[in-house]
């Protein structure tokens, strides 16, 4: 049978911009639906295709939820797989990723809170842009590329603000 | 208060058709069966009327004593009680060691690596003790209720690992229970108050009980509690607030800190009682030997004042892996019998901005949620307004790769259930197998880790390296329970496992204590493999008619209505016979012929709720 596409799973079109607060209540609903706790006194076979189900469901879900794995899926729906990791030159963005890195080596030394948290506002806005960017092109066949450029560097700064988180973890002690 | 129940005209409830279910909270310290009756959930009481049942196991030569009796005798025979064994579950020798300076117990090593405790009926697991707690209470349950449990949702700290998970269920099984699920125990407190207050937003539930110390943040939306972050500590409770004033008192008096086993009990006590005493009166008069002292609260709050901050590091933790802002925190619910101390409702106050909660019994909250849960969970409420609970795994799940790191399959705080595959590939020319290493934790190095199992996956066809394809898969239930399996993609060679925690009993040793288990009970292993499997087979026709019922007349062709009717029939007339591997059979033709069934059924409730939301929008 295959799993549905996770889009289709919650009776939408595949698009970036999504309603996140209707998303939300679409999943809380379907997961009623699903849920293993709705099987608990079920036959063995309807807990395990609940459990199943349940799972894509939640997969679907933190999916759509995150921009840069839902700008990921997009382009794996084009038939296009992103690599996890950047091989491809973007020698602009590596510079500015060194800047980033500089900044919370700073931090990190200078074990300065406040500091932290102005690091972390500019990362959000950051953020915010490259997923306008991506907005704008990911349609575009012609603009292929600089989606999957794009798609790399939200990814790095996804595994930047988890390394703020961790660096925020070593400061509280 | 508890909500009424109104039953259509004509449709009264039929008490007599009720399935039993219990929510049990089985605490370090103290454990609780609850259930709903006529309107009310709350704890059972004991003949004596007691709701809480001392989770302290006394092992006498000729049979066992569970609760107040045991706990009496914990200083007087210290190695044959066993107490806190909770601390135990799910834990290696090596663990146990290094807790151990705090245990009397003489232990010893087992088939497995899980640490038997010499008694005067033998060596005993951490599990087989635990499953004497659980009989005890599953006893009080039914000659209260007067009938056979259908089963039990037993409370487990969110923060427990898999092994833990595994160990808790293991003993449940040990313990004739049907486990319904295992639920967190902070998702069930939450359950408790939620329900009273209808609640919504964003609540914090600090749970600090006698060995076990859990945070959860979650998320409360019209009869959703979905999990956003849970955090904690396995090995932080109560007790350390008894040895810290224990540590004080041997100090102060100078007495000699080389104690005996039955000496170490009898300080234990005092300690705690002082710290009791102390979330009423501002100081206490302790006596130990020929000393005498006082202990004032600010002493003791200085005392535990490490151990409480170190939960609330938990909770900042919590809080930031949820996503959000403290201050969206809209309530804080303490639970566990250690929020008693009020230092600590003090601080953690201070640390969400909120006054904590209070009003449901700290020590009965969990079980009262568990049994609500429980009640939903037996099919006892079906048209009713049904809670739905969503968890979270506590720690990251992953895998072994080159160099000793730590792969993360699973990070933590993912909503379960969960399944999730990731591909690896060999290293060597010509290499056929490939080990796999479960493991569990936060830390980069898999030394830093939990070590869960491993397996080998064999077979693999001689390829040039890196050229096979490895995908191994993760699933989470909606227990938080692990099972992995690994599978070569060209050539189709497959390994799996139910992860059976390296710290968890070999088959083998279930096997025989259920064989024990019976024996003492003194009934035939036979006949009550029989039985069980004729409960199955009742509960599987029981489903398979509600979903006829349901959904037959809409979902089936006439075709495929008759073949399921004529394997239904087939199981019917096997209920009554004696022969377990028949009846087995039957109930298995019958499970595969109405899996289509099934899937259509959930695919029609799927479509349904979409429906529901946009009702031009879907049609068949």
């Amino acid at each position: 049978m295959g799993s549905p596409c996770h889009f289709a799973l919650f009776d939408l079109s595949p698009a970036f911009d999504l309603d996140l607060e209707q998303l939300a209540a679409r999943y809380r609903e379907l997961a009623r639906q699903v849920h293993p706790d709705r099987f608990a006194d079920a036959s063995e076979q309807e807990q395990r295709q609940a459990l199943e189900r349940s799972a894509n469901l939640n997969e679907a879900f933190q999916t759509l939820k995150s921009p840069t794995r839902r700008a990921r899926y997009l382009l794996t729906l084009q038939g296009h797989e992103v690599p996890l990791e950047a091989t491809v030159q973007d020698p602009e963005f590596l510079l500015q990723q060194m800047h980033w890195r500089e900044e919370l080596e700073d931090l990190q030394d200078s074990a300065y809170l406040d500091g932290v948290g102005a690091f972390k506002v500019r990362l959000r806005d950051a953020q915010a842009s490259l997923n306008q960017q991506f907005a704008a092109v990911w349609q575009e066949q012609a603009q292929r590329e600089t989606a999957e450029r794009l798609v790399r560097r939200m990814q790095f700064l996804d595994k930047l603000s988890q390394e703020v988180r961790e660096l925020e973890e070593r400061l509280d002690d | 208060m508890a909500l009424l129940q109104i039953a259509e005209p004509g449709q009264s409830p039929q008490p007599h058709q009720r399935r039993l279910a219990v929510g049990i909270d089985l605490g370090t310290t103290n454990s609780l069966v609850a259930t709903l009756r006529s309107g009310v959930t709350a704890p059972l009481p004991d003949e004596q009327g007691q709701v809480i049942l001392p989770s302290v196991v006394r092992y006498h030569a000729d049979r066992v004593e569970v609760g107040h009796g045991a706990r009496q005798a914990a200083a007087s025979d210290p190695l044959n009680t066993i107490i806190s064994v909770k601390r135990l579950m799910g834990r290696g020798l090596a663990d146990v060691r290094q807790i151990g300076g705090q245990l009397p117990y003489r232990f010893v090593e087992g088939e497995s690596q899980m640490p038997f405790i010499e008694t005067v009926q033998g060596a005993k697991s951490p599990v087989e003790v635990s499953a004497e707690i659980l009989r005890s209470l599953r006893q009080r349950a039914e000659q209260t209720l007067g009938g056979e449990l259908v089963g039990a949702v037993i409370t487990v700290p969110a923060y427990f690992d898999d092994a833990q998970r595994q160990a808790t269920k293991d003993a449940a099984r040990l313990a004739g229970l049907n486990v319904l699920r295992l639920l967190n125990e902070p998702t069930a407190a939450a359950v408790a108050y939620g329900l009273d207050r209808q609640a919504e937003g964003v609540v914090a539930i600090y749970d600090l009980g006698g060995g076990t110390f859990d945070i959860s943040i979650l998320r409360l939306t019209r009869g959703v509690f979905e999990v956003l972050a849970t955090g904690g500590d396995t090995a932080l409770g109560g007790d350390d607030f008894d040895h810290a004033v224990a540590g004080w008192i041997l100090a102060r008096s100078g007495a000699s800190a080389d104690l005996s086993p039955g000496d170490q009990r009898a300080l234990l006590k005092i300690a705690c009682d002082a710290k009791e005493q102390l979330s009423e009166v501002t100081a206490v008069e302790l006596q130990y030997g020929g000393w005498q002292g006082v202990l004032t609260r600010n002493e003791f709050d200085a005392l535990i004042k490490p151990l409480v901050a170190r939960s609330l590091k938990a909770c900042r933790r919590a809080v930031r892996d949820s996503g959000i802002e403290p201050a969206e925190v809209t309530a804080v619910v303490m639970v566990g019998g250690s929020t008693r101390v009020p230092y600590v409702r003090s601080t953690v106050g201070e640390l969400f901005g909120l006054p904590p909660l209070t009003d449901i019994d700290p020590d009965q909250v969990v079980a009262i949620g568990a049994a609500i849960q429980a009640e939903t969970l037996a099919g006892n409420n079906r048209d009713g307004d049904q809670l739905l609970l969503l968890d979270v795994i506590p720690l990251s799940l992953g895998l072994e790769t080159m160099g000793g790191l730590m792969e993360k399959i699973i990070p933590r705080n993912t909503t379960i259930p969960v399944a999730r595959a990731q591909d690896f590939t060999t290293y060597k020319d010509g290499q056929t197998a490939m080990m796999i290493h479960v493991l569990q934790g936060e830390r980069e190095l898999i030394a830093d880790c939990r070590s869960l199992a491993r397996f080998e996956l064999r077979g693999i066809p001689p390829m040039v390296a890196g050229a096979a394809k490895i995908r191994v898969t993760f699933q989470v239930d909606a227990d938080g329970l692990l099972s992995v399996s690994a599978r070569e993609l060209s050539a189709g060679v497959e390994a799996s496992v139910q992860v059976k925690p390296s710290y968890g009993l070999t088959d083998g040793e279930i096997a025989r204590m259920l064989e024990d288990s019976f024996r003492s009970a003194g009934s035939d292993k036979q006949a009550r493999a029989l039985r069980e499997q004729q409960v199955d087979a009742r509960r599987l026709l029981e489903a398979v008619d509600a979903a006829l019922l349901a959904d037959g007349e809409r979902l089936l062709s006439a075709e495929e209505r008759e073949a399921i009717d004529a394997q239904m029939e087939a199981l019917r007339a096997l209920l009554d016979s004696q022969d377990i591997a028949a009846l087995e059979q039957q109930a298995r033709r019958l499970t595969q012929i109405t899996d289509a069934f099934a899937a259509r059924r959930l695919d029609s409730t799927v479509k349904a709720a979409l429906a529901g939301r946009r009702l031009n929008d879907i049609e068949d």
